[in-house]
């Protein structure tokens, strides 16, 4: 395995695709490495390369969780769902970025099961073992997205800037389709440079775990209110970050047999995030 | 003078009729209560080593040359291997020896769960060990697995007979009844995940082989594997200095380490077979889920008239079957107890113990249908455990050597009495609740063990004895008991264990059986020395030997004479004093036991239905306390794990093939230092006047027992839902909630419609 380390987006942009991928903190790449569910030859560090740090309402790319979770003037939304993802250690390390490309911990996919979402035929979630999986966007899929950070930009209406382009960041997700079974519009030579929050009048972000530290949301619910409008974004509900148009959509949940208490949980939570703010 | 006698051996609930010579002389009882060192609050002798990373443990050792080893373990829960090819395997990078089902017995071409061993690659780096398995080819004939505990019943697939037991006449009991309540509990599947996963070392060299290994049991492993080999046992020597967690798992030498021999014979080379952390999830032993059918029945006044329950232990495709309905046949003194115990055997990963295997999960049961008697007959769950008292062993009506239970209860009741308190914290959806559990288990030991001490001219003492501290703080405790009985403080005495090549044969550490097994052998020992050197003493300063003792390092007189110890043993120079001792046998026709009971604080969020344990009281019965400072950490690891089993860790298993799908620590959920509440931890500290020369019985299973029905109670107690499935995960809490209201709304209906 070889590993690039390019000193400017443009070097670095060069050296992606091909089947090779962007490495910055490491704590989702390097496992799906390990477990053979990522093939890469080639490792390209973008350390260097992508912004790292907040400037006003910008957030570099390489910025770490724990960095975000201490900045006191980023919404609240944001820095409660970094300091509520994963442990001291991984967010150490991990990088906003990289969070909001990270793959479903469905251990189906992680085991390397052929699912539908590996190209496969089948979900095995949707017959199988699915307490921690979907209640939306599930007919293909049951997969449920884990970041607690997509959901908080989501609810914030960030933008993102690319090697190539900017676009709100509810388009950089997508629910994988027969053809195309990707979760994110980003193309593989395509880096995420800077993200753009509008700041919002209040926000939090509330989440549901199986413990009370170092957890996946069961349920995560990020809500964010701009003068008399409220936006509301749920993570680990869907195989993608989930933008909640209103509250009675929770009414139209498909869940699993093993999943609909997800949906119970999410309406106590929403309830609760938008008391809150 | 040396005597045979036959007794009863007990571990884990497991009883075996044995031999044994006794060879122990009567010692003075010491009195109750903290002494000179013993019953003292101890820092483990070898916790700075611990801290500092210098304790060698089993995954720490490395030799020259060794080569680590890869396992290739059956991804099917039942299949047949029609064919395997090992050739591309020994032809990859790095590797010195392959072996597949042909070679040895642990090697399976008709794997029965997913993780059985197929085939093994030693090489001289993990990585390339891995790389090599990968390349065996297998053609797999892939058959149906039983994978339905209930289902096993139905065809009768068991790993052992069904075990059925009657007292009294249960259908009479349950037909004298005024109140009767029935319930069907169901506790799953955990795994142990010990810090050090398994893991063995072997090592051939002159005619013999040498095993380092993360064991509970150095003579077992000595036993089980010269048995394997052929060897006569002393040409097996076992080594485990320091160890990163048992918890019953580490009882036997597993599959790897008969791999770990085979590839270190074949490759003339010491090689280590350790389990990576996804092998431990799946193929390193667990906690079986049972599935638990009980009724209780009482009249009015609160008097049990019948308990009875069909518990099916979902053993897995190999192990023993736990005592799943112990504590409905032993806790209360109910005249009608009908027990029946299937012992399903499944295409699924082994059990394998699990501290109080059977009856943490038969507490949780057990003690949980209790407390919805006691709502029905409007008795107070505590009163209702005091009416019921079992004052002997109700199951062969044996005297118990000691059983302090209602001071146990009694001590519980400031605790108890904050009820009122503790649910009027309820605010908003967070309600508030407390609740009690009950603890019942063995945990008296037994022979044979044996220590010996000796003693230089320095005045210091060395234990020499080849037990293993499985990281419970056995060394602390030893060396305690040593000090204590030679009268020399605590740091004059170490403590020499774990090589079966040193010292003599010791027992397991299993079953809460450490303390009180070798625990006397200890003190027999230093009562060895301790007679020789006040015999010398008296020849000494021509004195009467029943005048003089040894105390805070000197030998004393009754007329207040006072020497330094060194004043004797220092004659010796290079002479040295020598004890030996062995552990007595249990008394006979009595039932020893330990006990407790648990108070639970906890809050639950009824809308999203989390549980938060605020606070866990705990109070046992064990006898005299060795290390009160060592039992306070015996018993917050108790309740620490204990809380993981009742609220977040669960084995998952896929429904159709039997695959094993928690196999991270994050897909596998330990709680972690966040979830873990305050913890009162009190032990009653009366010796058993019966047991032993010391009193003592062992803390490391009871402190686990209770907390799942604890908190369980303390639920209903907050929010009236009844729990029935372990663990208590969000949708559980969710589900009873949901129940709880429609059976208040249907209550509300009746009421109304009268």
């Amino acid at each position: 395995m070889e590993l690039l380390r390019p000193s400017s987006p443009e070097e670095a942009t060069g050296a992606l695709g091909n089947g090779s991928r962007a490495l910055a903190g490491g704590t989702e790449l390097v496992p799906l490495i390990r477990d053979g569910l990522v093939k890469a030859d080639t490792l390209v560090e973008i350390r260097d390369v992508v912004p790292r740090g907040v400037t006003g309402t910008r957030i570099g790319a390489g910025t770490t969780l724990a960095e975000l979770e201490l900045d006191g003037e980023i919404p609240q939304a944001l820095r409660e769902a970094c300091a509520q993802a994963a442990s001291p250690q991984l967010r150490s390390m991990g990088t906003i970025g990289g969070n909001l490309l990270q793959a479903t911990r469905c251990w189906y996919w992680r085991l390397g099961f052929d699912c539908w979402l590996h190209g496969g035929e089948t979900c095995f979630a949707r017959d199988g073992a699915q307490r921690e999986h979907a209640v939306f966007g599930n007919d293909k899929c049951a997969s449920a997205h884990p970041s607690d950070i997509a959901a908080a930009l989501l609810a914030l209406g960030a933008t993102l800037r690319t090697t190539r382009r900017e676009f709100a960041v509810a388009e950089l997700y997508r629910l994988p389709t027969d053809d195309d079974r990707n979760v994110t519009t980003l193309a593989p030579d395509e880096l995420i440079l800077e993200i753009e929050l509008t700041t919002p009048d209040a926000s939090t972000y509330l989440k549901a775990m199986d413990r009370r530290k170092w957890s996946f949301p069961i349920v995560g619910v990020a809500a964010a209110r701009f003068g008399g409008e409220t936006r509301i974004a749920l993570a680990g509900v869907a195989p993608i970050p989930w933008l909640l148009d209103s509250v009675a959509i929770l009414d139209e949940a498909t869940p699993l047999p093993g999943t609909g208490y997800k949906v119970e949980i999410a309406r106590a939570l929403v309830r609760r995030a938008i008391e809150a703010i | 003078m040396a005597r045979l006698i036959r007794t009863e051996k007990e571990v884990e609930g497991r009883y075996e009729e044995v031999w044994i010579v006794v060879d122990e002389d009567a010692l003075d009882r010491w009195p109750a209560g903290p002494l000179t060192t013993v019953g003292q609050r101890v820092p483990r002798v070898d916790g700075l080593a611990r801290a500092r990373g210098q304790a060698l443990f089993t995954a720490d050792l490395q030799l020259p040359g060794m080569l680590h080893t890869a396992v290739l373990r059956s991804p099917y829960a039942r299949a047949r291997v029609i064919s395997i090819d090992l050739e591309p395997a020994r032809s990859a990078f790095g590797v010195r020896a392959v072996i597949g089902p042909a070679d040895l017995d642990q090697l399976t071409d008709e794997p029965g769960y997913v993780g059985h061993a197929v085939a093994a690659v030693a090489a001289d780096t993990f990585g390339q060990a891995q790389a090599a398995a990968e390349r065996i080819v297998v053609e797999w004939d892939v058959l149906e697995p039983l994978l339905d505990a209930d289902e096993a019943v139905r065809q009768e697939s068991f790993v052992s007979d069904v075990a059925n037991y009657e007292r009294g006449d249960f259908e009479r009991g349950l037909g004298g009844a005024d109140v009767v309540v029935e319930a069907e509990y169901r506790t799953q599947v955990v795994v142990h995940n010990s810090l050090e996963t398994h893991q063995a070392v072997c090592h051939w060299e002159d005619d013999g082989i040498t095993i380092y290994i993360s064991t509970q049991y150095i003579w077992g492993i000595r036993a089980s594997m010269a048995d394997h080999l052929g060897l006569p046992p002393d040409k097996v020597r076992v080594i485990c200095h320091a160890m990163g967690g048992g918890f019953g798992a580490k009882n036997s030498p597993g599959d790897y380490t008969p791999i770990a021999a085979e590839l270190a014979k074949r490759t003339a080379r010491p090689v280590r077979c350790a389990l990576t952390r996804r092998e431990e999830n799946v193929a390193a032993g667990n906690r079986n889920a049972t599935i638990q059918r009980l009724t209780a029945a009482a009249t009015t006044d609160g008097t049990l008239v019948a308990l009875g329950g069909d518990f099916v232990n979902a053993v897995g495709y190999s192990g023993w079957s736990a005592t799943t309905e112990g504590p409905m046949k032993m806790l209360y003194a109910c005249d009608n107890v009908r027990t029946t115990q299937y012992p399903a055997k499944l295409n699924l990963p082994p059990m394998a113990a699990f501290r109080a295997p059977g009856f943490v999960e038969g507490t949780f049961g057990l003690e949980c249908l209790l407390d919805e008697l006691a709502v029905k007959l409007g008795i107070d769950p505590l009163e209702l455990r005091r009416m019921n008292y079992a004052d002997s062993d109700r199951t062969d009506d044996r005297p118990f050597s000691s059983k302090n239970l209602a001071e146990c209860y009694r001590r519980a009741e400031p605790h108890w009495a904050k009820r009122d308190e503790v649910r009027a914290r309820s605010r908003g959806p967070w309600k508030h609740g407390i609740g009690l559990a009950s603890q019942i288990w063995y945990g008296g030991g037994g022979p044979p063990s044996y220590a010996w001490i000796r003693v230089g001219s320095d005045g210091r003492a060395q234990v020499v004895t080849a037990m293993q501290d499985i990281g419970t703080g056995t060394r602390t405790a030893m060396a305690q008991i040593a000090a204590e009985e030679l009268g020399i403080p605590l740091d004059h005495v170490q403590v020499s264990l774990g090589d079966s090549a040193r010292g003599p044969f010791a027992s397991i550490s299993a079953g809460s059986s450490t303390v009180p097994s070798m625990g006397p052998a200890v003190r027999s020992a230093a009562a060895d020395a301790k007679r020789q050197i006040i015999e010398i003493a008296a020849q000494r300063f021509h004195l009467e030997e029943r005048v003089l003792d040894l105390r805070d390092g000197q030998i004393v007189s009754t007329d207040g004479g006072s020497w330094p110890l060194t004043e004797v043993t220092g004659l010796l120079e290079s002479g040295q004093i020598l004890g030996q001792g062995a552990r007595g046998p249990n008394p006979a026709g009595m039932q020893v036991l330990t006990f407790g009971v648990q108070v639970a604080e906890v809050a639950v969020d009824v809308e999203t239905g989390e549980v938060r344990v605020d606070k866990i009281v705990a109070i046992h019965d064990v006898g005299r306390v060795i290390n009160a400072l060592g039992a306070e950490s015996q018993v917050e690891g108790g309740i620490i794990q204990g809380i993981g089993h009742t609220l977040s860790e669960e084995r998952i298993d896929d429904p159709a093939t039997g695959s094993i799908l928690s196999r991270t620590l994050d897909a596998y959920r330990m709680p972690t230092i966040a979830d873990v509440p305050e913890i009162v931890s009190e032990l009653v500290d009366i010796p058993d006047e019966h047991l032993t020369n010391l009193g003592s019985k062992g803390l490391g299973e009871p402190p686990i027992i209770p907390v799942a029905a604890a908190i369980a109670n303390a639920i209903r107690d907050a929010t009236g839902a009844e729990i029935r499935s372990l663990p208590i995960t969000r949708e559980e809490m969710l589900r009873a909630l949901r129940e709880a209201e429609a059976r208040e709304k249907e209550r509300r209906g009746a009421a109304a419609a009268v």
